[in-house]
């Protein structure tokens, strides 16, 4: 076993992450970076295409302005939003974000006046460079940036605990460094967890390969409290073919530069989404397609699987290609943009719950551990929201290290979380199972249980299935070749343990939530209730490993649904 | 506004419609229930002295891409291949390998019937196919490749337009995927020189040619980045994945700083002017020759190692072949002095 010790400890190198310990160095403190892929080349925020134009930022009307934060709250957030906190963030991204992106070199996509380029709709956003690639440009900004202030990391390295000590407080944690196979204690009494939304729990995923639900278990672990996890968003526009894509969309955001929106086809060709005309404030417009889609499944004229189409064939092809780069994959796959649709499939895309937080500090009942990010519970976020998450962590962290008192990593937790992760790098037998086949069927599972459409029933079957995946498959897994040195495998080992732990959880709060609400929708519970589920639906740890619910209601002061109950399928979000 | 083309022209594209290699023709190439045949080269440094193939055999889906080959091998096959990507969607830059001696990304190249897998070059191998990134990367934080102002910014939104950001902009579209510095044959050489490769200068011309940048670049590329070492082979601009001008959109540019910048130390760069002149068009084996001077016959097999290749052409340079338009080339340089043609 490596040990290591850090002042303070981030996990995680997308946007939140980063942005965490850019300011913890700026604020004295010397944080170390573990990130289970490349810092900057992994997780979701090299994603983010669209940047959003909040406030009164670029000439916004108070309309505008005031539009923006509805769609954030509604349409974005179906009122499961600390409204505080979105007022503060976006304070915050309108004043400090941007000019901080700017100053350190991002190049905000100017036309030849040099006015910066948005589209013309109720709700704009911008781009860095070019539309679709703004997040590459903006972590790879963000990689430079942790470089040059030498900030060290641990890359390809994975965290597989967090460890707690006396008073349940955080001593430092555990992690696989999978290009030297080799585990390391790294002691720290305070991290900020920044691993992001996603987790690759459905045959069909936005989430990056690395993304295993990994943060929302291990804090689980520690001791903190979730919510939320039930709702799931959907990608409906993304590419089917090749299988592998999954994360190339034919993007449904208004194009910069113009007031249009690529169009959604059934199988017979007849449009059924078209942003422009529907819901032109729905700057992303994600749960109406799928709504939408949902009502063609129905009609048994698209599958959720494929069977439809999107375009841009409505839009004169200079105006597609003049500041985006949503040509790209109609150009690799030798269509044209002008002329062909693309056939589409929906992924699973963020996960908006997760770990309970103070949003305010971003602190967790856990002394010492901190969120920032996807993995919060708190904000189904946009990439400037999350670097929020990241600069609020720091700045409480740098604030409490003073008071947090050194707690020494407990020596029994670590070497049974060595031997744990060794004994996962065991060969594989007989008649055994690979980590690849159990993450393959719990996909399968989840894909067929878990969908748009579910109930009772089916929640209930799967669950028992994922405590059946966990209880015969995990201890019969083992790996076809154990070399300690960058074995996928047996990183695929400690993935699955994670995931059938959230999926569970998972399974158990959407049981929960007797209700439909945005993405998430129950066929026997067809309604959106906010008398009874506008709150956040709370999952707490017990002392002998069972689960607690408890729901806590929303404060609502700026925006507020105006009824109480109403079929969620006839709202558009 | 003018469309940027479908099918970007460079020379990554040049030809491929006339070969029957366009993304079409390869995606009609194959139908469902084909089957795809992978040797894919393994290599575990710390227990095999060299590394070997292994042939596979991959049902094909619809426009299947070289990175799903690669994942049903590691998945189903028992094969525990190690190859690294993150993406899927050309935007990570990490799943770079060659496929039959060609660099390409993983996850947006269509398989071919029968393919060869090989670790990119340029780089050692970790395991199988995933490369050691770090001196790459240690390359790129040589060049300090981050905006230094030359006045202090203005405020949001800072005063800018795109024409005069539009040198730089095609070197944004960069991912560091390192297939260029896989390819570049001058990169290959080794301790021979101090090149900094193509991907590193196109980080560099990011910044030396963003208006809002104050240092002097061009001193950069030339005494850390060793600019004119590189014989414009295109080789690096043949294989980038997104079609980035590397030699003419990056290179030349800082070549042109450098020299702007210390004409006396880029030795190189008048030596590639006066073959320019004499020949009207670029030989490397003479830049070799011009630059390293007898030193270059000192390494009999690399001159033969890159003959082979076709990079070099010491017949052509002892002939002193020229091309049948040479005197608009000297036009050209007439012009660019300002003499009368
Ligand atoms: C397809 C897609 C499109 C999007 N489009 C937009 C958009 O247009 N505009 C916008 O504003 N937002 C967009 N988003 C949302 C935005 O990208 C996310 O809000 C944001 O990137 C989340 O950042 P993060 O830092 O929390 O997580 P991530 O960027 O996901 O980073 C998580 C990091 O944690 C690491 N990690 C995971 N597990 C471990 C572990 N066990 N140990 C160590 N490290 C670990 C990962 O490797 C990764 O580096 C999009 C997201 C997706 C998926
Ligand atoms: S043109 Fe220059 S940089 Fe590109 S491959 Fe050839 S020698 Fe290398
Ligand atoms: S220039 Fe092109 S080939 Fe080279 S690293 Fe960048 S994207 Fe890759």
């Amino acid at each position: 076993m490596r040990r290591l010790a850090a002042e303070a400890v981030v996990i995680g190198g997308g946007a939140a992450g980063t942005f965490a310990a850019l300011e913890l160095r700026r604020r004295g403190v010397k944080p170390l970076i573990l990130c289970k892929g490349l810092v900057g080349k992994s997780g979701a925020s090299i994603f983010a295409g669209n940047l959003v134009v909040p406030g009164r930022l670029l000439g916004n009307t108070e309309q505008q302005a005031r539009d923006t934060a509805e769609f954030l709250i509604r349409m974005h957030n179906h009122f499961l939003i600390d409204q505080h906190y979105a007022r503060a963030a976006g304070e915050w991204i309108e004043r400090e974000y941007y000019p901080e992106l700017e100053r350190a070199g991002l190049y905000l996509r100017r036309d030849k006046r040099g006015a910066i380029v948005t589209n013309d709709g109720p709700v704009r956003c911008m781009a860095a460079h070019s539309q679709g690639e703004s997040g590459v440009l903006f972590m790879d900004l963000r990689r430079k940036q942790v470089l040059q202030a030498g900030i060290p990391w641990l890359e390809e390295t994975a965290v597989t605990a967090l460890l707690t000590g006396a008073g349940g407080a955080i001593a430092g944690v555990m992690a696989l460094d999978l290009a030297r196979g080799e585990v390391v204690a790294i002691e720290s009494r305070a991290v900020i967890l920044a691993t992001g939304y996603a987790d690759r729990f459905y045959p069909r995923s936005t989430a990056t390969r690395e993304m295993s639900a990994d943060g929302i278990a291990m804090a689980w672990r520690a001791g903190v409290e979730l919510m939320n996890l039930e709702i799931q968003w959907w990608h409906t526009s993304d590419v089917r073919f090749p299988l592998s894509w999954q994360r190339t969309q034919v993007y449904p955001n208004p194009i910069i530069g113009s007031s249009h929106a690529a169009r959604l086809y059934n199988g017979d060709g007849e449009m059924f989404f078209d942003q422009e005309a529907d819901a032109p404030v729905a700057m992303g417009p994600y749960t109406i397609q799928l709504k939408r889609l949902a009502k063609q499944v129905l009609a048994g004229k698209a599958r959720f699987d494929g069977g439809y189409y999107s375009g841009f064939t409505h839009v004169a092809p200079g105006a597609v290609t003049a500041y985006t780069d949503y040509a790209k994959a109609f150009a690799a796959l030798g269509k044209s943009v002008a002329a062909d649709t693309l056939e589409t499939a929906c992924s699973a895309h963020y996960r908006q719950g997760g770990i309970v937080v103070d949003p305010a500090t971003m602190a967790t009942r856990v002394p010492g551990l901190y969120v920032a990010g996807g993995v919060g519970g708190h904000s189904n976020g946009l990439i400037a929201p999350v670097t929020y998450d990241g600069m609020l962590a720091a700045e409480t962290v740098a604030n409490d290290l003073p008071r947090l008192k050194l707690v020494a990593l407990p020596e029994d937790k670590a070497t049974a979380e060595e031997a744990r992760l060794l004994g996962l790098r065991r060969p594989l037998s007989g008649n055994g199972v690979t980590p690849a086949q159990v993450k393959r069927r719990l996909r399968a599972l989840m894909g067929e249980k878990m969908g748009f459409f579910k109930d009772a029933a089916g929640m209930a079957a799967a669950l028992a299935e994922v405590t059946r995946l966990r209880d015969e498959l995990l201890p019969a897994m083992g790996l076809t070749n154990v070399t300690p040195r960058l074995n996928y495998a047996w990183l695929d080992a400690i993935d699955v343990a994670n995931m059938l732990e959230v999926a569970a959880l998972t399974i158990r709060g959407a049981l929960h939530r007797t209700e439909s609400r945005g993405p998430f929708y129950r066929t026997d519970f067809p309604d959106m209730d906010n008398e009874n589920w506008l709150v956040k639906n709370i999952l707490t740890p017990t002392p002998n490993g069972a689960v607690d619910f408890r729901t806590e209601p929303y404060d609502l002061p700026f925006f507020k649904p105006d009824f109480v109950r109403r079929p969620s399928l006839e709202l558009d979000w | 506004m003018a469309e940027r083309p479908q099918i970007p022209a460079g020379a990554r594209n040049l030809g491929r419609d006339d070969t029957g290699d366009s993304p079409a023709a390869r995606l009609a190439r194959l139908r469902d229930g084909d089957t795809v045949t992978a040797r894919i080269s393994r290599f575990d440094p710390t227990t095999d002295t060299a590394p070997h193939f292994e042939t596979y055999r991959v049902p094909y889906t619809k426009w299947m891409r070289v990175l799903e080959v690669l994942t049903h091998v590691s998945e189903e096959l028992g094969g525990d291949l190690a190859h690294r990507w993150f993406c899927a969607n050309r935007m990570c830059g990490t799943c770079a390998v060659r496929v039959n001696g060609r660099e390409v990304l993983a996850c947006w190249e269509p398989v071919e019937p029968e393919m060869t897998i090989e670790p990119l070059r340029n780089a050692p191998v970790v395991r199988d196919l995933v490369i050691d990134r770090s001196g790459y990367e240690q390359r790129v934080l040589g060049l300090t490749p981050w905006l230094e102002r030359r006045e202090p910014y203005r405020g949001f939104p800072e005063p800018l337009t795109h024409p005069a950001m539009a040198a730089a902009d095609k070197a944004l579209d960069c991912i560091s995927c390192m297939c260029c510095f896989s390819a570049c044959p001058v990169v290959g050489l080794g301790d021979e020189t101090n090149f900094a490769g193509p991907a590193p200068l196109v980080q560099l011309a990011r910044v030396a040619l963003d208006p809002r940048d104050g240092i002097d670049r061009g001193r950069i590329a030339l005494e850390r980045g060793a600019v004119f070492d590189c014989v414009s082979c295109y080789k690096c601009e043949e294989v980038c994945p997104v079609s980035i001008p590397i030699v003419t959109g990056a290179i030349e540019p800082l070549k042109a700083l450098a020299f702007k910048s210390l004409p006396r130390k880029s030795r190189h760069a008048r030596v590639f002017l006066a073959i320019v002149r004499s020949r009207g068009r670029i030989d490397p084996s003479a830049l070799i020759l011009g630059v390293q001077r007898l030193a270059a016959l000192r390494h009999p097999l690399r001159i033969l190692k890159l003959w082979r290749r076709g990079k070099i052409d010491p017949l052509k340079t002892l002939f002193g072949f020229r091309l049948p338009d040479i005197k608009q080339v000297r036009q050209v340089f007439a012009a660019v002095r300002g003499e009368p043609r």
